[in-house]
């Protein structure tokens, strides 16, 4: 009977409104043979409640359990995370929060202006400037705007290039290095996230006095 | 000629020195991990080329200015805006760099103070304002 076989693949994170009916469907891609694919797929996994917070993991195990219930002649394969992270938000898609990103704007902005004054006040900046224009050309008194226009094309050139944005053409599929660091630090959230849900599920399950 | 070729190198030596700064600039941020804290508290996910800009356009902007002397007369309630922002930052700035060097939580840990974490944060930042203050209002003038 290998056609009672229901192949998963859990989703990391999804959006979902509150309140919401969540069903297999909505967390998982499912494989299975096309008499059950859809039954499956409307099974009722969880419905959100206020106390679930805003974040709320559901485990693979549930998921077998609940399939099993269903009919217990189905094989369950997973693939992938054992795990999905429902995120509550109250349009179902995680929106920007506008005020505060023009805050953010104007942080990094004042904050990386400051920081970059801050360098050139730190190692001397135009003393050296000044030295390497007489070094090279023999001369000291001129204002240095040889070097500083090229300095200052280069500061951007330079941040540019570490943001990957000049050689977008080429290096097409290659993410920037913040986005790696990024996509690492909501990974690192997830991480933590799910470790706490499990120890509150078996804490759960092992009744209060445990 | 030779002033000529004196002039071109000045110039590709002011170009590799912008080079690495600019791209130093952004790898110590990228190190300590402040904007991927500013993208999860704005929710703005897969939008980074909105803080990409914004460190771009202050770092160019602010780098000319100091080296070309631009000024602007402008009056000083103005000043409002740059102060509260670099503050934030460096506030930022400052307990990234304690938490990339795990200071924290060593020190919770040997001293069994984990429960106090809260505590433990709290007088940093206390501390951090108050030397702060003092600094500007009491020691700095002095130096004039």
């Amino acid at each position: 009977m290998g056609d009672g076989i229901v192949y998963l693949r859990l989703r990391r994170r999804v959006d979902v409104m509150p309140g919401a009916i969540i069903t297999l469907g909505d967390i998982a891609s499912i494989e299975a043979d096309s008499r059950y694919e859809d039954r499956i797929g409307k099974l009722v996994i969880w419905k959100m409640r206020p106390e679930d917070g805003n974040l709320l993991m559901i485990d693979m195990l549930q998921i077998v359990r609940l399939i099993r219930r269903l009919d217990p002649s189905l094989t369950v394969e997973t693939f992938g995370e054992p795990h999905v992270l429902l995120e509550v938000t109250s349009e179902g898609k995680v929106k920007p929060r506008y005020l505060l990103l023009v805050a953010a704007w104007l942080l990094l902005f004042f904050g990386s202006g400051m920081a970059i004054m801050n360098f050139h006040a730190d190692v001397d900046m135009p003393v050296v400037q000044r030295r390497i224009v007489e070094l090279l050309t023999g001369r000291p008194d001129r204002h240095a705007w040889l070097f500083e226009v090229p300095y200052s094309l280069g500061v951007g050139l330079g941040m540019l290039i570490f943001f990957n944005r000049v050689f977008r053409k080429r290096l097409n599929d290659e993410p920037n290095p913040l986005e790696v660091e990024m996509f690492m630090y909501q990974q690192n959230v997830n991480h933590y996230v799910i470790t706490q849900e499990y120890a509150k599920t078996r804490q759960r399950e092992d009744g209060p006095d445990a | 000629m030779r002033e000529l070729g004196g002039e071109i190198l000045v110039a590709i030596v002011g170009l590799s020195g912008g080079f690495a700064v600019g791209s130093a600039f952004v790898a110590l941020l990228i190190v300590l991990d402040l904007i991927p804290r500013l993208v999860q508290l704005t929710r703005a996910y897969r939008r980074s080329a909105i803080f990409e800009s914004a460190l771009l356009a202050g770092v160019i902007g602010f780098n000319c200015a100091d080296l070309f002397d631009w000024r602007l007369s402008l009056g000083k309630g103005w000043l409002v805006a740059p102060a509260v922002f670099q503050g934030v930052f460096v506030g930022m700035l400052a307990a990234a760099l304690t938490e990339v060097l795990n200071v924290i939580p060593i020190v919770a840990k040997r001293l069994r103070l984990n429960r106090y974490l809260l505590l433990l944060l709290l007088a940093m930042v206390l501390g951090k304002v108050a030397g702060s203050l003092a600094d500007w209002l009491l020691f700095q003038p002095m130096h004039d």
